[in-house]
């Protein structure tokens, strides 16, 4: 079943790039020398995230099973992540750079084990390491990445190509690339042992000068993997082996000079083999006022469908979780498979301290419920949930 | 089903970047400082780049649009 509808996708996709290829001569032209960045860059930043959510009504009994404090708070604690991230970019001469990022997340708190019920706690951390080399040629970039992530419960490796080609005005930018990740999963509590992933990743794009204060970028991008997609830490949940996803990006920057700021505007369409669509929208206008601040608020909004296999939630059977349908083949009852809307809201603050070096603060706030969901009814009987990010960075070139 | 809705987005987009040829101005390199400012390049903060897609696809189902290869996470 899969499999046919898999094949029955690819056509319309290979049509897709195809007709995006076919658009290449209006803008096409002679290929001009790009050449590695002059300095160096070290870059650090901090993050402090932290979720909540809120009580369901009716819920009591899966209150009595959360590890909330008191009952004079409507929220309850879920996970918390501090994390770091520093990355060095280095010339190596005119044609090569490389790169190299490395992150560390702490990870604490507790998830729910069905819909937005029966909290779990858990800790773990993880380390991830990208490097990645870059080489650059009259006809444009070229890029290998490898990348390696690991958790207690969690290893992934991966492997990714990106090539750039400019034209000769630089002003349209063409980019395909490949990336390759092979997961391995061992959960603690053994429900399986040495599960994988493995997926690989598409990407074609094209990013155009429009005017002296425009520019717009369109991403075409195509998953397909194969593997353990369930939640092992979850009740309930058996997720198909496959999943391909496609996704259609569209970028726009304007500069408005006689403001001296910019607006930055982005909108992705998803969908994949499991019934999810969605929509992302994120705006930002990002504002100049001089002494080397700029100040960006930033707005998010999100939409999705549910999983064809989300059961949903049914809080009159409150402690215990809804059975999945007779005789179904795969289910779940986790909230990130169910129909909702997501919305945030960011600000964000730089301060450039001289040529070389400038600091940056950003705070955002995020909630999500079935009721904001775009169209349609969302989930019914889940709690909403809210996240808060703190992140501080530095960033200097030499 | 998704499928014929990706196609038919796929398509409107093509066709409005084939029309949008015709209002590509050309712009020459010294008119290109609005366009230098690190604001209106596309990744300009990597690494908010990277925990802003790492926080969200591991709340949401949806994830990728914009690059390929980073590390991929338990996130339960």
């Amino acid at each position: 079943m899969a499999a046919i509808k898999h094949h029955k996708q690819l056509p319309e996709l290979g049509a897709a790039l195809l007709s995006a290829a076919m658009a290449l001569p209006c803008v096409m032209g002679v290929a001009h020398a790009e050449s590695a960045p002059e300095k160096g860059t070290l870059s650090f930043k901090y993050l402090d995230y932290k979720e909540r959510q809120q009580i369901a009504d009716g819920a009591s009994a899966g209150y009595g099973l959360s590890d909330s404090k008191s009952g004079a708070s409507a929220f309850d604690d879920r996970i918390r992540v501090k994390a770091t991230a520093s990355k060095l970019v280095l010339p190596i001469n005119s044609e090569w750079s490389m790169s190299g990022t490395l992150i560390t997340d702490s990870i604490s708190g507790a998830s729910p084990a069905y819909h937005t019920e029966a909290l779990t706690g858990m800790k773990d951390f993880r380390r991830a390491v990208d490097t990645s080399l870059t080489h650059y040629s009259p006809d444009g970039t070229f890029t290998l990445g490898v990348n390696h992530s690991g958790e207690r419960d969690y290893v992934s490796r991966g492997v990714s190509l990106l090539a750039t080609r400019a034209t000769e005005n630089k002003n349209t930018t063409w980019t395909a690339g490949i990336g390759v990740n092979r997961d391995q999963i061992n959960p603690s509590n053994r429900i399986v042992f040495n599960e994988t992933k493995n997926g690989t990743d598409l990407l074609l794009g094209v990013t155009q000068v429009m005017s002296m204060n425009d520019i717009v970028q369109f991403n075409l991008g195509y998953y397909k993997g194969h593997g353990y997609y369930s939640d092992p830490y979850k009740i309930y949940d058996e997720r198909p082996r496959n999943r391909n996803h496609e996704t259609l990006q569209t970028r726009w920057n304007h500069h408005f000079s006689e403001l001296n700021a910019t607006t930055r505007l982005a909108y992705r369409f998803y969908t994949d083999n499991w019934g999810i669509r969605s929509h992302t929208f994120d705006a930002e206008w990002v504002q100049n006022v001089g002494w080397g601040w700029s100040a960006a608020p930033a707005i998010r909004y999100y939409t999705q469908t549910a999983a064809k296999f989300y059961v949903e939630a049914d809080p009159s059977l409150s402690p215990f979780p809804p059975n999945p349908p007779m005789g179904a083949q795969y289910f779940s009852e986790d909230q990130r498979m169910s129909a909702f809307g997501g919305l945030a809201f960011g600000m964000k603050l730089v301060k450039q301290i001289n040529l070389d070096t400038k600091v940056d603060f950003k705070f955002e706030q995020y909630g999500q419920k079935g009721s904001w969901i775009l169209s349609g009814k969302g989930s019914q009987g889940l709690a909403p949930f809210y996240a808060r990010s703190i992140q501080v960075g530095l960033t200097h070139a030499f | 089903m998704h499928n014929r809705t990706f196609g038919i987005l796929a398509f409107v987009l093509v066709t409005w970047v084939m029309q949008g040829c015709s209002m590509i101005q050309s712009v020459e390199p010294w008119q290109k400082g609005n366009l230098a400012k690190p604001e209106m390049t596309f990744d300009n903060d990597p690494l908010e780049t990277g925990y802003k897609e790492h926080i969200y696809s591991s709340k949401e189902a949806s994830s990728g649009g914009s690059g390929v290869g980073g590390g991929g996470c338990g996130c339960n």
